[in-house]
């Protein structure tokens, strides 16, 4: 029996169209070698990162809104590689999908711009894609090059668990599907407390030292337990535990030096992609020393 | 069902502080039974000393809040079989981010020295204290309202385990009861106190406090509406603010986050200034945030009559 073809509009989020752009990159290489379609939202608007939420919650819902009409009238659910974007928009869709009342305001102020959203889709990110909709028995099928000499820890970070009233897929207190993925590649998971908590993200610029020592926190946490590297399906998760980590090792005083893959990369190893396709020399640690 | 408890304990016999260690008791667990049940049959039948706090025992007291298997829970709320089918032998341990007095007893000082920071009660003008509240002002602190004070989104919050001098999430849920009542007097003036740092912009927004809240209190959301609520009120002085404004404004200019452009405007010239050799360093791997580099999103102009409208309704509102 042939297998559906998995089609998604394709919203990689605002970091990895730029700081981070080796995930978007890394991501559709993958998605193509796996056939997974990505399909993209040139209208698409940033989602707010949680700070529109802050400004006002019907604007929040409203560009949101917007959004998810652009992938209703592409006939798609919406994936992600972004945990924030994916938090940010499963709770708008949440809210709009159980207030008939709110779905009705919203879209008297689409209308003005001439939008409608009827409350059809689903958000998901790359992660689910992988470990649901696709399969990790299939994904293993395709590994190439077993990880069998990683010891990986896996850094889900906040938003791709809770609130788990909007996300669903995985489950808080017992999360399993980015071990499981690391598995199917080969590679061995390690256990920390650590591993969905927060990277320190939102406060960088507000609260700097408190976001340094929990990025330094989350990374000796696993190091801890013997980790050669992690791998996060976030890029802002990616921005404070990787190009962050020198300062977060200065105000820690520790010392760290852990590579942090996106979690593309980790299949695009698995895959055997080159580091020059999955822009390895754009990370600010190296993780040249554990590549084989 | 024989389940194995393994309880992390301490006894401070008049020392200031008590070195934690573990001790395994084997329960028989009935269909049913609540962890709060399963400590009490420890504390009859193997150990008196075991030490616990507890009262109601059905959720209301908020007495009995630990740290069932890595999550803030109510022990009375929780019942053993599912939570062991789900993760195996019991880990019970004292709430994360408080200091441990007596085996599964904290020290809650600190959280009801930050619940009084919030000034927890109406302090209403003579003309505030005239105000109607109706059925609608009401529903918007509804939830506050529903908070135990058991301690379990403190207990999970992320940025109080980095901070012990954030306010965190009890005392801000607590604080938009008061800010967001009609009647309230002096709102100005609380949420300029709560901008202060190690206040409300300090949350990370980790979800954790509304995601293990026992009574859906949904501190995140509180913090929203008071963060909210300051924007609205002009309390914009601090980062945090200053943040969301550029946030606000990158999106309604090109429809996407410009991080350079938001990190010079949230840290201003000079604090902007200290951070090039960092960027510099990041730029040799490609890294460093340029301004505007990016294309507006196709269809801007959609966006920007979202904005109009909003602002219209705005307007609108305020008279």
């Amino acid at each position: 029996m042939m297998d559906k073809t998995l089609r998604y509009a394709y919203y990689p989020g605002c970091a990895s169209q730029a700081i981070t752009k080796e995930a978007n990159e890394t991501t559709r290489i993958i998605s193509e070698r796996l056939g997974i379609e990505l399909h993209d939202m040139p209208k698409a608007n940033c989602c707010g990162a949680g700070l529109l939420t802050d400004y006002d919650y019907d604007l929040y819902i409203t560009l949101n809104a917007r959004i998810f009409a652009e992938a209703e009238e592409m006939g798609m659910d919406i994936m992600t590689i972004c945990s924030t974007c994916l938090m940010v928009m499963s709770t708008a869709n949440r809210d709009l999908k159980n207030d008939p009342k709110l779905l009705e305001r919203t879209n008297s102020t689409l209308a003005r711009a001439g939008l409608h959203y009827s409350g059809n889709i689903e958000v998901k990110q790359l992660l689910w894609v992988l470990a649901g909709d696709y399969g990790l028995d299939r994904l293993e099928k395709q590994v190439v090059k077993p990880l069998n000499w990683l010891k990986v820890a896996p850094f889900y970070g906040c938003h791709s668990l809770r609130p788990s009233s909007a996300l669903g897929f995985d489950d808080p207190e017992k999360p399993w599907s980015l071990e499981a993925t690391i598995t199917a590649l080969g590679a061995q998971a390690v256990q920390y407390r650590g591993k969905t908590k927060c990277c320190g993200f939102q406060v960088d610029l507000v609260a700097e030292e408190t976001a340094e020592l929990m990025t330094a926190a989350r990374l000796l946490d696993g190091k801890g337990r013997g980790a050669d590297c992690f791998v996060t399906p976030c890029p802002f998760c990616h921005i404070n535990l990787d190009n962050y980590q020198r300062l977060a090792e200065k105000k820690s005083g520790a010392n760290i030096s852990m590579p942090v893959f996106h979690l593309a990369q980790l299949v695009g190893l698995a895959l055997d992609l080159s580091p020059e396709e999955m822009g390895l020399s754009r990370h600010l640690i190296s993780p040249e020393n554990i590549l084989k | 069902m024989k389940i194995k408890f393994r309880i992390r304990r301490c006894n401070p016999a008049g020392k200031e502080a008590c070195e934690p260690y573990a001790q395994v008791f084997n329960v028989e667990a009935e269909e049913g039974m609540t962890v709060l049940e399963a400590l009490l049959k420890i504390a009859d039948e193997q150990d008196p000393a075991l030490s616990f706090r507890k009262s109601c025992r059905s959720a209301i007291c908020g007495s009995c809040a630990m740290n069932i298997n890595g999550t803030s829970k109510l022990a009375c709320n929780t019942q053993v079989i599912p939570e062991y089918k789900k993760m195996g032998d019991m880990l019970i341990e004292p709430l994360s981010n408080h200091r441990p007095l007596k085996d599964l007893i904290v020290d809650f000082t600190p959280f009801w020295r930050k619940i009084d920071k919030v000034t927890p009660y109406l302090t209403p003008t003579k003309k505030t204290s005239e105000a109607v509240v109706t059925a609608e002002a009401e529903a918007a602190i509804d939830r506050s309202q529903r908070c135990i004070m058991c301690g379990c989104c403190n207990g999970m919050c992320n940025s109080l385990e980095i901070d012990e001098r954030f306010i965190a999430p009890a005392a801000l849920a607590k604080a938009w009861r008061f800010v967001g009542d009609v009647r309230e007097g002096h709102s100005a003036k609380r949420l300029e106190r709560l901008s202060e740092e190690h206040g409300m912009w300090d949350c990370v927004r980790c979800v954790h406090c509304t995601q293990h809240c026992p009574k859906d209190v949904m501190p995140l959301k509180q913090i929203e509406m008071l963060r909210s609520r300051a924007m609205k009120a002009g309390v914009l002085d601090n980062p945090g603010a200053r943040h969301v404004e550029a946030m606000a404004d990158s999106v309604k200019k090109i429809g996407r986050l410009d991080e350079a452009a938001m990190t010079f405007k949230t840290l201003g010239f000079l604090r902007s200034l200290g951070m090039i050799p960092f960027g510099l360093k990041m730029e040799r791997h490609g890294k460093m945030p340029l301004p505007h580099i990016f294309p507006q999103i196709e269809k801007i102009e959609e966006v920007k009559k979202i904005y109009e409208e909003f602002e219209r309704a705005l307007k609108k509102k305020k008279g």
